[in-house]
């Protein structure tokens, strides 16, 4: 208590000081009405293995944001981001997602990339009807969520589980002709969703996988499952994880000589794994949306000039992540344009109904959403690329 | 056979690097009763020491060792002196445990940011080509990983046996106020006993980077595995450090082969709750008699 006490002038002096920063930082703000920004909330992993995704994803937001802002925002009024770290756990997922939508008061959110942060945090917009495009996650369920949710918030702008899962499998088998394949999988949400989705595509062929292996985050040893694969003949590896896990497995193959081809979930084009696995990372193949090198469209060697221009890079960290959040964020904001309001309802029919087609980075929409169809990608739109001397490269014609 | 071959290789390699770090557990918990819980911590910041001393300063990789050594050592006057020192003085048994989970998380951020959050290749000093010994591949790396903790190891035990420095150790192991009776200066006994526990982990970080990838997370996992090592094998016995690591490895690799890679970690925590539940002082531990 006598310490309480012998404090308290000191807390009084800090109130008083505290309240005059307050009054004098709200002053100038409420005396213009006009300028009061619309909120939009980002979230993804900042931090962690999963972040050259999530910091692509939120860089590639910012950048269409500063565009927008400088031709004078939507609705006369300037788009402000609320971003959130996930750290890519599902509790903290749900955490700031409820943050955003309670206490930040956000019309819509952009994000995020770890299937199991969407999970645990997707219900808490639906309830408010507030809008949640997806622009990383893969493995989120979407138009899935239809059946108990008919008034569905959530939308996607990024390649699915269910697309790249088939396009995986159709690789090593279609394509290669190997009908032998080891399935190796981390063990979180994204990876064992993957598993099954990939297990569905090689039951529609009438195939089993040799060997379906799982590995931890953060697992640095593959011998074991390198091993069992290698014991039940398969000839290529199909895998589903995030970037250093997979490097891990490159590397193993080349320390037990065990070369054959890696096949797997966009993930492979992450920076963190071509980079760890270096020279083992050669030819792994990976479904994607959007390929830094290679024919682009005007609007999409803009969008890489400028992403390359304001974060000083010469290769983007997650260029995927990039392109699909530089897309989201124009996606909604056009929504709101067509709406001609900030409300939750409104922008979501109007992204349903999107009249003025939107020539975006990873694809031109017309129409990308449908009151029955929140998917906006299709498998038309995806390519496999392959890492090549460092870098992804677009398949070869 | 080759295939059981090269488990156990990687299971050694693996049991080996579990040794190291618990062999820093057995140092401190012999001088003062404590153990640091940031050793995993210890041992990545030496690793990014290591990786900034190597790649960055162009030191070479004795000079990574070497950064990282220093690093641990001064981490370890830090340690003993906010977390360990004041908690022995209260003689509270709970303050050090706490400190040092802090002192972990604090680590972890920090290295968060200076080094940034990602995963990134430590380049492999003998090369990342894989050696040919019958037909067991095996990185040059591991080879190294193994034969450094053991001549790390068996330097130490050396030292506590035969020097004098070594016996003042074991001397303040086995009675402080006795051994602070016949001259032993007890908390300088104490300290260097933290500055060789941390170093070593630092070292061990370097060690394992080009095995493992160097980031701000890799010391968790390492680091709880570590502790069950040092449980299993005795908290007061080099050897049962060494031996504990071993089985932990062996077993590990040998259930993701044989029984199911979703079980890897299971049998070293179940053998960690036998072990405590039949002989809580380890497999190679002496029953301490408390003499009140």
């Amino acid at each position: 208590m006598s310490e309480l006490r012998a404090r308290s002038p000191w807390a009084i002096v800090f109130l008083a000081g505290a309240a005059l920063l307050v009054a004098a930082g709200c002053g100038p703000k409420a005396s213009a009405p006009a300028a009061e920004p619309i909120r939009i909330g980002v979230y993804g992993p900042f931090t962690g293995g999963s972040s050259p995704m999530g910091l692509s994803m939120r860089d590639g937001v910012r950048l269409a944001t500063d565009e927008v802002n400088a031709r004078g925002g939507v609705l006369g009024r300037k788009i402000e981001l609320v971003e959130r770290d996930d750290q890519a756990t599902n509790e903290r997922g749900a955490q700031v997602m409820q943050d955003l939508i309670s206490n930040q008061h956000v019309v819509a959110v952009l994000g995020p990339i770890n299937t199991g942060v969407a999970l645990a945090s997707y219900k808490y917009p639906m309830a408010a009807k507030v809008p949640l495009l997806i622009n990383v996650s893969a493995g989120a369920p979407v138009n899935e969520l239809f059946k108990d949710n008919p008034d569905n918030y959530v939308f996607r702008i990024a390649a699915s589980d269910n697309i790249q899962a088939g396009m995986i499998v159709g690789e090593a088998v279609d394509k290669r002709g190997i009908q032998k394949v080891a399935f190796l999988c981390d063990d979180t949400n994204y990876g064992q969703n993957g598993c099954a989705k990939m297990q569905e595509a090689m039951d529609s062929r009438k195939l089993k996988p040799v060997y379906v292996g799982k590995f931890k985050i953060k697992d640095t040893d593959m011998t074991p499952q390198l091993e069992e694969a290698r014991a039940g003949g398969a000839q290529a590896l199909l895998v589903y994880g995030i970037g250093p896990e997979l490097a891990q497995i490159a590397n193993g193959q080349q320390k037990l000589g065990y070369k054959v081809p890696m096949i797997g979930s966009w993930t492979l084009s992450m920076s963190n794994f071509i980079d760890a696995a270096g020279p083992n990372g050669e030819g792994a193949t990976m479904p994607e949306t959007f390929i830094q090198i290679g024919d682009h469209s005007e609007k999409a060697k803009k969008f890489i000039a400028d992403y390359q221009k304001k974060y000083g890079v010469e290769r983007i960290p997650s260029a995927v992540s990039a392109a699909q959040g530089y897309d989201s964020l124009y996606l909604i904001t056009a929504a709101i344009a067509q709406a001609g309001s900030t409300d939750g309802p409104k922008i979501k029919a109007a992204l349903e109904d999107l009249t003025q087609p939107y020539d975006g980075v990873i694809a031109s929409f017309k129409k990308p959403f449908s009151a029955t169809d929140h998917e906006a990608i299709h498998a038309a739109e995806v390519v496999m690329g392959v890492v090549h001397g460092g870098e992804v490269h677009p398949p070869e014609k | 056979m080759t295939d059981l071959a090269q488990l156990i290789l990687s299971g050694v390699a693996l049991g080996m690097i579990y040794a190291l770090l618990a062999f820093g557990y057995n140092i401190t918990y012999s001088t003062s009763r404590t153990i640091n819980f940031a050793q995993g911590e210890f041992l990545m910041l030496g690793a990014l020491t290591g990786l900034t001393c190597d790649v960055r300063l162009r030191l070479g990789y004795l000079g990574a060792l070497a950064g990282a050594a220093l690093v641990g050592a001064a981490l370890g006057v830090l340690l003993e002196r906010v977390a360990i020192r004041p908690a022995l003085r209260t003689g509270s048994t709970v303050a050090w445990v706490l400190a040092t989970v802090a002192l972990a998380i604090v680590a972890r951020n920090a290295a968060e940011r200076i080094w940034g959050t990602d995963d990134t290749l430590f380049p492999a000093p003998l090369g990342s080509d894989p050696l040919q010994i019958g037909g067991v591949r095996v990185l040059p790396q591991e080879l190294l990983v193994i034969a450094a903790a053991a001549v790390i190891m068996l330097l130490v035990e050396a030292f506590r046996r035969w020097s004098l420095w070594g016996r003042a150790v074991t001397a303040v192991a086995a009675d402080k106020d006795a051994a602070a009776l016949v001259g032993i200066n007890v908390p300088v006994v104490i300290v260097a006993s933290f500055v060789l526990s941390s170093a070593i982990a630092a070292v061990s970080g370097v060690l394992v980077a080009p095995l493992t990838l160097a980031g701000p997370t890799m010391g968790i996992l390492l680091g709880t595995k570590a502790y069950a090592v040092a449980i299993v094998g005795g908290l007061q016995s080099g050897v049962g450090v060494v031996v504990g690591g071993l089985l932990i490895g062996l077993c590990e690799q040998l259930t993701a082969r044989y029984i199911s890679t979703g079980y890897k970690d299971t049998p070293g925590f179940v053998l960690l709750i036998l072990i405590l539940l039949i002989k809580p002082s380890g497999l190679f531990g002496r029953r301490s008699i408390e003499k009140v």
